[in-house]
């Protein structure tokens, strides 16, 4: 093949490639009936469709059961401000401080206790 | 149809004379494409897993709030709505979180309230004795579990001995990552919720249809309940992903505006070879039109090379590597976080509507310097004059 064809040669190898990802896709989707019977019993079980994606924040885990009381209850779809939206995860200590793990922890300076 | 051909070729051997620029925008319009595409993957993957359990969500979803806050119902709650004239049952259901301070996180403990067959979800089975679950692959996995193995919940009240008998299949992570599925009495123990007492009620209609009329008239029985549709439902997931997939998109604009500033500012400058080129051309007899065709078919291969490249690179990124740094980044990181399994919906549309938000700019903006290089003097090409 002559050297000035490449352009051709690059043409047509991202077309194949296009077209792999096609085949990948429909063959990955061949089990689409047995899926939705799967997602199907699923929710049944567990009564929501909503997906596990933000499971530290009890607002974020059922947006679409979202509370009044919530932060995000007008909002749901708002980019997470906590603990999300980061492209670096915070650090798992301060993720998973709660309420109520602050109120389990043992004060560990006179600085930081509470006015009696 | 053979001079299209022949000009077509003029062309690609035109792209092969100018490597360097044609390789760099190739390059370039990959990435920039690879980006976009990558969002528009994951957005649409996410959305359609969220769809296909919705079929079978109840008509209605009803809740309390007292001052503001949500709150408990009960059996009143439950009689007052099966009373009610389209009302085909009311199922109370039992569910909350459970923060567990070992693993940092919050469980989703849902009480069993129907027994399908349910192999095709999970391995082992259901729970039928009072201490028995089936937790989420996310869940077993951080904490060692396997089916038979006995772990202690903290409880509201005390710690709670729990026996695993069955595991989520992998396949349904998304979905279950972080859950609990328990038998009524000891959900009602690990979350706090006294006997009689319901989350909410789950209510199906004789007639979906008629669900806005039902909600209304629930809404007006109970003072402060909250009545939730499952057309809202739908639509709160197709906004929740397409806000924070919208938002990143709209953060890649400026890439996408550079680099098509940066290709206008390489088209429009004709080099001394071009603008030979040209001249030659027009003076063997080319006429306007066609120089304009082949420049067309110049910006075409490379976009397309380009954008094509970018789609699949996409794909590989997202649905083989799990779009490590962009899924955190657009949904969150999670204690109990699931291992993204996406499937791609085999959908077209989604694919093409990239390539052409990324190749039809930028044959546009080659256009006006096509039409500038094609109307040249053949006489002034050459003699190096614009």
């Amino acid at each position: 093949m002559p050297r000035e064809s490449w352009p051709l040669l690059a043409l047509l190898s991202a077309l194949t490639l296009l077209l792999l990802a096609g085949a990948d896709a429909w063959r990955r989707n061949a089990n689409h009936a047995e899926r939705a019977r799967m997602h199907g019993v699923l929710t049944q079980l567990t009564g929501s469709s909503d997906l596990a994606l933000s499971s530290s924040s009890r607002w974020l885990r059922n947006p679409t059961l979202v509370e009044p009381a919530a932060a995000a209850a007008d909002a749901p779809a708002i980019l997470d401000t906590d603990p999300a939206g980061a492209l670096i995860p915070p650090e798992p200590t301060v993720l998973g401080q709660s309420a109520r793990s602050l109120r389990s922890m043992p004060a560990t300076s006179t600085r930081h206790r509470r006015p009696r | 149809m053979k001079a299209h051909v022949a000009r077509f070729r003029f062309a690609l051997g035109a792209c092969a004379r100018r490597a360097g620029r044609t390789a760099s925008m190739m390059v370039g319009l990959a990435f920039i494409t690879a980006l976009f595409a990558a969002v528009v993957f994951l957005t649409d993957a996410l959305r359609h897993e969220a769809r296909l359990g919705i079929g079978e969500l109840p008509d209605l979803m009803v809740q309390r709030t007292v001052a503001g806050r949500p709150a408990l119902l009960d059996a009143a709650h439950v009689s007052s709505l099966t009373a009610m004239r389209g009302v085909r049952s009311v199922t109370p259901r039992v569910w909350g979180y459970l923060y567990v301070p070992s693993l940092e996180a919050n469980l989703t403990v849902v009480a069993l309230s129907v027994s399908p067959d349910a192999s095709l979800a999970l391995e082992g089975r259901l729970p039928r004795d009072a201490e028995d679950v089936v937790v989420g692959q996310a869940l077993a996995e951080r904490l060692g579990l396997r089916i038979g193995d006995e772990v202690a919940l903290p409880a509201a009240e005390r710690y709670q001995l729990v026996r695993v008998v069955g595991l989520f299949r992998s396949a349904t992570a998304l979905r279950t990552a972080d859950v609990v599925l328990a038998r009524e009495p000891l959900a009602r123990a690990l979350l706090g919720v006294p006997d009689g007492a319901y989350t909410d009620l789950a209510v199906a209609l004789s007639v979906a249809d008629e669900a806005p009329v039902v909600a209304n008239r629930a809404a007006a029985l109970f003072p402060g309940a909250r009545v939730l549709q499952r057309s809202l439902l739908e639509r709160t997931h197709a906004l929740t992903f397409d806000a924070r997939g919208g938002m990143l998109s709209v953060l890649l604009l400026p890439a996408l505006a550079a680099l098509l500033l940066l290709a206008w500012d390489r088209l429009t400058g004709l080099g001394e070879v071009e603008r030979r080129e040209i001249g030659i051309l027009k003076a063997v007899g080319w006429q306007t039109r066609e120089v304009l065709e082949v420049r067309v078919y110049e910006q075409l291969v490379v976009a397309l090379t380009g954008a094509s490249l970018g789609v699949a690179l996409a794909y590989f990124y997202v649905f083989w590597l799990g779009a490590p740094g962009m899924a955190g980044a657009l949904f969150g990181w999670s204690a109990l976080y699931p291992e993204l399994q996406l499937t791609p919906s085999v959908d077209a549309s989604a694919p093409l509507s990239v390539l052409a938000a990324v190749v039809l700019p930028y044959v546009a903006v080659g256009l006006v310097p096509a039409l500038h290089a094609a109307l040249l003097d053949p006489l002034d090409a050459q003699r190096g004059r614009t």
